[in-house]
């Protein structure tokens, strides 16, 4: 998060927020640590039962979107890494993504990197029947954690990874709640090992040889 | 006959589901994200039943004669099958929110341990913003407490970044 306000902090002005949210079963309690740390001069919010990741449709984090003035997604989800501290292991480099915000900052919807209608709507799935499942598989497993419940929390968590095995969101969280190698027989880096050079992230595409 | 039968068969695990819920008095159902105790008449492993009081505190709809409504949107009930959704025992009025769930394709969890029911988007609220490709709104709170839409910060470019502790 200090690197995004780095990033932040000279188009301040220049009608543009950033508004990050942290997805945290744990709330406030698990990011805040993170978010004074960093003494955002952005927006940067809360959401304890993984709204967001649930209305975007969303499976991994850092994930951003871009939104314009209109309130309309020009650049729908894609990885969002502000630095390249983690590039070793998925292999995605900060740099052009950092310079195209730039460049959508300044020129708006003239911006090269703003995605034609018809992109973003190939790109904007609904969720599958399954998602949606896995949804609140996993909203009423937060609520059982929350309440008390957590040790019946878990095969509610191992459903909505089961429905939508593609989410890591819903993985990741889960595992940090628990113990993961008991509770779940795995852990994150496992996981990662068995993805045997896949791609961690779904590729990210910005128009070739236009970079600003 | 058949009709008969049907009939009598639910008469007759709705008085079974009667009788377990004098032993298991309550559930929970999360609507919209709200949790709300309900009267219970159902057995765990069948179809939520809850009265029509229990209906509009947990979700705010009420079945009126065009349907199951709230506000402005309105579900009409299909005639032919009005039974799988309400049903008078005594002098309450019950309503079967799990079959209301699959009518308007809401995806249900539940945990029969611990009699709690999570009713999730239906179909239409899902994708709304597809067609119109509109971000969809949010009201989250900062580390502060104080609640920010982003509906608020129309007129800007807004750089939307999920992360996580984790």
């Amino acid at each position: 998060m200090p690197g995004w306000q780095a990033f932040f902090h000279p188009l301040k002005d220049k009608n543009f927020e950033i508004i990050s949210i942290a997805q945290d079963t744990g709330g406030a309690r698990d990011a805040a640590e993170w978010i004074n740390a960093a003494k955002p001069e952005y927006t940067a919010l809360v959401d304890d039962k993984h709204l967001v990741t649930q209305l975007y449709n969303m499976v991994n984090v850092p994930t951003a979107v871009w939104i314009n003035e209109k309130g309309e997604i020009v650049r729908p989800n894609e990885v969002a890494y502000v630095d390249n501290r983690y590039k070793a292991m998925h292999g995605i480099d900060a740099g052009p993504y950092l310079e195209a915000i730039r460049d959508w900052v300044t020129n708006g919807d003239r911006s090269q990197f703003v995605m034609t209608e018809q992109e973003r709507k190939e790109r904007l799935t609904p969720p599958s029947p399954e998602r949606a499942m896995a949804d609140s598989e996993f909203a009423l497993a937060e609520y059982l954690y929350k309440n008390g419940m957590g040790a019946d929390a878990i095969a509610h968590f191992k459903e909505a990874q089961r429905l939508d095995p593609a989410n890591w969101n819903y993985k990741r969280q889960a595992w940090a709640l628990s113990n993961a190698e008991k509770d779940y027989g795995t852990s994150f880096m496992k996981e990662v090992q068995k993805l045997n050079g896949k791609p961690y992230y779904a590729p990210r595409k910005l128009p070739e040889g236009k970079r600003p | 006959m058949l009709k008969m039968f049907a009939c009598a068969a639910i008469t007759c695990l709705f008085s079974v589901a009667m009788t377990y819920a004098a032993d298991q008095a309550h559930r929970v159902v999360v609507y919209d994200g709200v949790a709300s105790t309900v009267a219970a008449s159902a057995d765990a492993s069948a179809d939520l039943w809850i009265t029509m009081a229990d209906l509009k505190k947990a979700t705010g709809f009420v079945v009126k004669p065009q349907g199951v409504c709230r506000e402005q949107l309105c579900f009409p009930l299909p005639k032919a099958k009005k039974a799988e959704f309400v049903l008078k025992k005594g002098s309450t009025n019950w309503f079967n929110l799990s079959a209301f769930a699959r009518l308007v394709k809401q995806p249900v969890a539940r945990d029969e341990k611990n009699g709690v029911w999570y009713f999730g988007k239906r179909e239409d609220e899902r994708s709304t913003y597809l067609a119109s490709l509109k971000a969809p709104n949010f009201t989250l709170p900062d580390l502060a407490g104080k609640t920010h839409s982003l509906a608020d910060y129309r007129g800007k470019k807004v750089l939307l970044i999920t992360w996580a502790s984790w």
